[in-house]
């Protein structure tokens, strides 16, 4: 009985330590950073050198690379940067609760006018600054003809494929990509692969049916208003057989994590995934002894490559003077600077959207990226005029149900995103 | 009360009261504010004021009823399956076993893990070590991914809930076990009882206060749940996992709907008010005075 008892005593004790210890570490934390942000201010009338910015952005891929660059910044200049992560999906309603709160960053990602619309009185008005004369005509993100935006640079996505099992020709249109699909599963390979992550699961997917469209800007309007339905429309109806070919040809998407897709691809094990050039960065780090490449997704025949702007860099206006002036030095140093060109290239693997860089050896999918782009072959990423975070919340629930259900056809799929399109727009 | 100790009293009373004022309290009434506006959560946006439209609304909201009514379900299964697990583990460590003190820390070692981690872990085991014994074995109705499946998430969802808080209403049923009175108990071996009527009869109804307190404790817990679900399934898939908690946290958040957010928030705390007082009224009166 006694041992029982102080077996129990201490047990408790351990607990309660447990939650003091937890406790303790998070006061002390909200402590010194609220101390840093009042102090803050007044540390940086006096010492310039003191200064120090914050970053949050969304893009996971380039977390580790924007964070060495951010200690080159230091070494060179003194001026400390801080790089916050995320997982990316969330990433907007982080950063609203953040920016809520006072606790915002002083540059912030932004993916398009959407969101900047939201945030129009944190944006700051980068319209005079020296480096956003370089920014590549047509790509700077205006939110009422002031520029508020950096593009990150250009990006494209499509079929990235291993050009030893398949040929252009293998996917130039529906019938040719059954029967490649098909070939594939019957040869037990992953003809084309997914990840369960919602813009790779259907977000990026599901521009084509928008982007081919005359006029993409008009068709979404027309969709929020009632006037068509996804349902009525031809490019939606070949979508859904698309989507009801993959599915039946090859393994669920739900199991597969981002970077098993990319895995799956080097290891041979998946003949084509749905993916950006941005995917080259993890693609390097495995070992792959064939070459790759990337095609449009051929809906309806489309031969052109879907190429947009898919993030752009902000800076915080509420910040004080120092700070946004800051924030300010440490754009202008990525865009102008030696260093910074490197790392948009190199190190990021961005196509980029400034006219002062130099591309110069680019990986091989972002080269074709760069190609349909000067050829003029490319159309709109239409997701940037999607209702706000509508993949996530309403897209995403459709094509889990989508590969969930064996017997769920292409059609029923499309008639519930247009259930999804009302509810995220009423 | 001596009056020496009243200034102890007021030094240990008012840091708390101070405290649950600024988080609780006042939040709550500010939350009641929102929710009779319609607000997208940007400080320098404009709050329209639409009086009861956003309580109105709710009961158009088909995913919301949908993800009460998942919450619901997965209350009476997480209640019923938290206690039973609880009071056996209860009821064996408190036997002659050899390990029961070790078997006791066991039991209560998941309830220290934080809901989030365990939510990860038990993603991992069901997506990795479940599928690969599925694979090894052929028992593949058993033991596959319970997370991708729109039924088996859901138990997914109970198991890991009841994993995690079984050993804590352990304790609690523990303390009751040791609280019936030996004598009792010896009277009842001398008058032939068996250990089975013993149990019935004296020990029974003597956990009553216990119960109480166990089923209060889980009942608001499953009721309230959200870090395991977040870590777990995050509502998924297709929204069949969507409890009560992630279903406001969406609107709010997801959607930028704060007053509607909010009205939601505030329905589902009447509701599990409502409940829990209910459940503690009706146990209160079944319990037994010595």
């Amino acid at each position: 009985m006694k041992l029982q008892k102080r077996t129990f005593g201490s047990l408790l004790l351990i607990a309660l330590l447990l939650l003091l210890a937890a406790c303790g570490g998070g006061t002390k934390d909200g402590g010194t950073a609220t101390g840093k942000e009042s102090t803050g201010g007044a540390d940086k009338v006096d010492e310039a050198t003191d200064q120090k910015i914050t970053i949050f952005q969304s893009k996971v891929e380039i977390s580790d690379q924007l964070e060495a660059l951010a200690k080159e910044y230091t070494a060179e200049t003194g001026v400390e940067v801080e790089v916050w992560g995320t997982t990316g999906d969330d990433y907007f309603q982080q950063l609203q609760i953040r920016l809520n709160s006072n606790q915002g960053p002083s540059i912030f990602s932004l993916q398009h006018v959407l969101e900047a619309e939201k945030l129009k009185s944190y944006v700051h008005d980068l319209s005079s600054e020296e480096y956003v004369s370089y920014i590549a005509p047509g790509m700077e993100l205006k939110l009422e003809d002031k520029i508020v935006g950096v593009p990150y640079g250009v990006e494209g996505f499509g079929l990235v494929y291993n050009k030893d099992l398949v040929k252009p020709e293998d996917v130039a249109d529906y019938a040719s990509f059954v029967k490649t699909m098909e070939k594939f599963n019957a040869e037990g390979i992953n003809g084309l692969g997914l990840a369960k992550d919602a813009y790779f699961l259907i977000g990026h997917i599901s521009n084509y049916p928008f982007s081919i469209q005359p006029d993409h800007y008009a068709f979404i309007d027309k969709l929020t208003s009632g006037e068509v339905t996804m349902a009525d429309t031809k490019e939606f109806q070949e979508f859904g057989d698309f989507m009801e070919t993959i599915k039946n040809n090859t393994p669920s998407p739900l199991d597969v994590t981002y970077d098993k897709e990319i895995g799956d691809f080097a290891a041979g094990k998946s003949a084509m995934i749905h993916q950006g050039n941005w995917a080259f960065g993890m693609l390097s780090e495995f070992d792959f002894d064939f070459e790759v490449g990337m095609l449009p997704f051929p809906l309806l025949g489309n031969d052109k490559m879907a190429v947009g702007v898919g993030n752009n860099w902000a800076i915080n206006g509420m910040k004080d003077e120092a700070e946004v002036q800051a924030a300010n030095d440490f754009l202008n140093w990525m865009s102008t600077s030696e260093i910074g060109h490197r790392y948009i290239v190199e190190e990021f693997g961005f196509v980029p959207a400034l006219t002062n860089v130099d591309a110069g050896e680019l990986d091989p999918l972002s080269q074709d990226v760069l190609d349909a782009s000067n050829k003029g072959q490319t159309i709109p990423w239409a997701q940037n005029y999607y209702p706000a975070n509508i993949v996530p919340n309403d897209f995403t629930p459709v094509a889990q149900e989508f590969f969930l259900s064996k017997d769920m056809t292409g059609k029923e799929f499309i008639d519930k995103l247009d259930d999804a399109w009302k509810n995220a727009v009423k | 009360m001596k009056k020496g100790n009243r200034g102890w009293y007021i030094l240990f009373t008012a840091p708390l009261l101070v405290i649950f004022t600024t988080v609780v309290i006042i939040p709550f009434l500010i939350g009641i504010y929102y929710s009779f506006f319609e607000w997208d959560g940007i400080a320098a946006n404009p709050k329209v004021f639409v009086g009861l439209d956003n309580f109105i609304r709710l009961f158009d909201d088909a995913r919301f009823l949908k993800s009460a009514w998942i919450t619901t379900v997965f209350t009476i299964l997480a209640v019923i399956s938290v206690n039973i697990v609880g009071l056996t583990a209860a009821l064996l460590v408190t036997s002659k076993l050899r390990v029961a003190n070790v078997a006791r820390t066991l039991v209560f070692m998941p309830y220290l893990i934080g809901g989030l981690i365990l939510g990860y872990i038990w993603q991992f085991i069901f997506l990795d070590v479940f599928t690969l014994i599925g694979d090894i074995t052929g028992l593949d109705g058993i033991f596959f991914n319970w997370l991708m499946d729109m039924d088996y998430a859901l138990y997914a969802m109970v198991f890991v809930f009841t994993w995690q808080m079984a050993g804590y209403v352990m304790i609690i049923y523990i303390a009751g076990i040791q609280g019936v009175p030996n004598d009792v108990i010896e009277a009842a071996k001398i008058d032939g009882a068996t250990g089975w009527q013993r149990f019935r009869k004296i020990t029974f109804p003597l956990l009553m206060p216990a119960f109480t307190i166990s089923l209060f404790l889980t009942l608001s817990s499953a009721f309230k749940i959200y870090d395991v679900n977040l870590s777990l399934t995050g509502g998924g898939p297709a929204n069949a996992t969507e409890m009560f908690a992630m279903n406001i946290y969406n609107e709010i958040f997801g959607y930028g709907n704060y007053g509607f957010g909010q009205a939601k928030a505030i329905i589902f705390f009447f509701v599990v008010a409502a409940i829990t007082l209910t459940q503690v009224y009706v146990t209160k009166k079944r319990e037994v005075e010595m």
